[in-house]
């Protein structure tokens, strides 16, 4: 008698421990919430639509992956720079950006596989001077860069005689540092710079045709996550299968068919 | 705690550092002279009997202390441009700083104006002095003692605002340590490291303080 008390006693104690050492998905399910860092940094990736709502590429992937797990979301905005620093001190527990899964930030973030390619473009104002990319390399060339984004170093590779100006905040300061002249040159992902300069009126920027990299875009979680780091593969997989994605990217990033809705 | 912490990292940036140090110091100088001016030349009008200068002098210094000093910048620097006026960052930069902290400058020198005693001015007017010598022989040596500790307190002020124009590309200190966060994600290393910085600079200033409070004679001087 005594020993079968203690026995599920003893069973009951296991269970709890168990419990204790779940992972992040038990967290998120208990908590009802899945906190996910972005960067409101515009169209097509995340931006805030005319409603006041916020919606983008990454953001309905996003929402889309909080129904899946059938969870309220709530999203923390952070500046790009901030965005990695926001999910190693655990203030959310994934980001979606579009962000490239460099080999610097995967020795501090785990990403998933990429879901998409694309690649760092130079643009310019359309009556500069500046007509190609070649042009750009000329010494003390003033080039607009994100602080922190794959194109500041790719920008620093690329122009090693220019003056580098790395902006804080979005990639839209950089179209603006360019159509005011403060800049010559713009380097940014090059869905980002055709999504963001719809805001100007149309033919205000020249987007160089050669890409200055190929770069893949992943989520992110931390290496403390590899439950949520699993899932979130197995999601991409499963969006990628029904088209899903496909049908994210081809309305926000292929085309502007989100224009008219947003 | 500190197994966490890369002191490595910092000593390999410690030249950005340096950079970002050397351009807050020599920015910050010259936005305090600029302010100084600024300063004067407000506190002058709001001093004058006609409403012709006072009142604009006044709704100048309202309109800067009651706006955040980033969303001046960003007029400046985003704003500016729209209504045909592009100017360099660092030029934005300083202006920001000298237009800004120069509407404070003139309420520190008014006050210390003011705070000299109205019987004086009385007395230099019975024993016929004109305007220019009571200013000169009795008022102002006496105002500038003690508007001294007070602006030293706004030049470290002024010092720590410049940290604003990290957000218009100035390579700055604080710029320095978002560029060690941003580059190998150590937040910690790289802005404990300008605090370090900043501290230093405060301790200067403040050295400084002291060494014109004796100088002036004025023993309790604080900044």
């Amino acid at each position: 008698m005594k020993i079968a008390r203690l026995f599920i006693a003893g069973l009951a104690l296991a269970g709890l421990t168990a419990a204790a050492s779940a992972g992040t998905l038990d967290e998120i399910t208990k908590r009802g919430e899945l906190r996910v860092a972005v960067q409101t940094q515009g169209p097509p990736f995340s931006l805030v639509g005319a409603n006041g709502e916020r919606t983008g590429s990454s953001v309905e992937l996003a929402e889309l992956m909080a129904k899946e797990m059938g969870v309220k979301i709530k999203f923390l905005d952070f500046d790009w720079d901030g965005l990695i620093p926001a999910l190693l001190s655990g203030k959310a527990d994934l980001l979606v950006a579009d962000m490239t899964p460099t080999l610097a930030r995967g020795m501090k973030v785990a990403f998933t596989t990429p879901y998409m390619y694309t690649g760092s473009t130079v643009f310019t104002k359309a009556d500069s001077k500046f007509k190609t990319t070649e042009d750009c390399k000329a010494k003390g060339t003033k080039i607009a860069v994100l602080l922190g984004a794959t194109g500041e170093k790719e920008a620093k590779t690329a122009f090693p005689d220019a003056d580098i100006k790395s902006y804080k905040g979005g990639g839209p300061l950089l179209l603006d540092a360019v159509n005011n002249g403060q800049a010559d040159c713009g380097v940014n992902d090059v869905s980002a710079v055709k999504g963001q300069s719809t805001a100007y009126p149309a033919g205000s920027f020249t987007i160089m045709p050669d890409l200055l990299s190929k770069e893949p875009l992943a989520f992110a979680t931390r290496y403390d996550e590899p439950d949520l780091l699993v899932w979130m593969n197995l999601f991409l997989n499963q969006v990628t299968i029904d088209g899903r994605l496909q049908k994210n990217l081809d309305y926000w990033v292929n085309s502007d068919a989100w224009k008219k809705d947003h | 705690m500190l197994e966490n912490f890369s002191f490595r990292t910092i000593v390999e940036y410690l030249p950005l550092f340096g950079q970002g140090l050397v351009t807050t110091v020599w920015l910050s100088a010259i936005s305090f002279v600029g302010a100084l001016i600024v300063g004067i030349v407000l506190c002058a009008m709001g001093l004058q009997r006609g409403w012709l200068f006072r009142a604009p002098a006044k709704a100048y210094i309202d309109a800067v202390r009651a706006t955040p000093l980033l969303a001046q910048l960003y007029f400046l620097y985003f704003g500016l441009p729209r209504l045909g006026f592009v100017l360099p960052e660092l030029v934005v930069g300083i202006l920001a700083l000298s237009l800004n902290s120069g509407a404070y400058i003139a309420e520190i020198i008014r006050a210390g104006i003011l705070s000299i005693p109205r019987g004086q001015v009385e007395a230099s007017v019975a024993s016929g002095m004109t305007y220019v010598q009571r200013m000169r022989l009795v008022v102002l040596p006496q105002a500038f003692k003690v508007t001294i500790p007070p602006l030293l307190g706004q030049a470290i002020v002024l010092v720590k605002d410049s940290a604003l124009l990290s957000l218009i590309s100035v390579a700055e200190l604080t710029r320095a340590g978002q560029l060690l966060a941003s580059d190998r994600f150590m937040p910690a290393e790289g802005f404990l490291t300008i605090a370090a910085f900043y501290l230093l600079l405060y301790y200067g200033l403040k050295g400084l303080a002291v060494v014109s409070g004796r100088w002036l004679g004025t023993a309790g001087a604080r900044a």
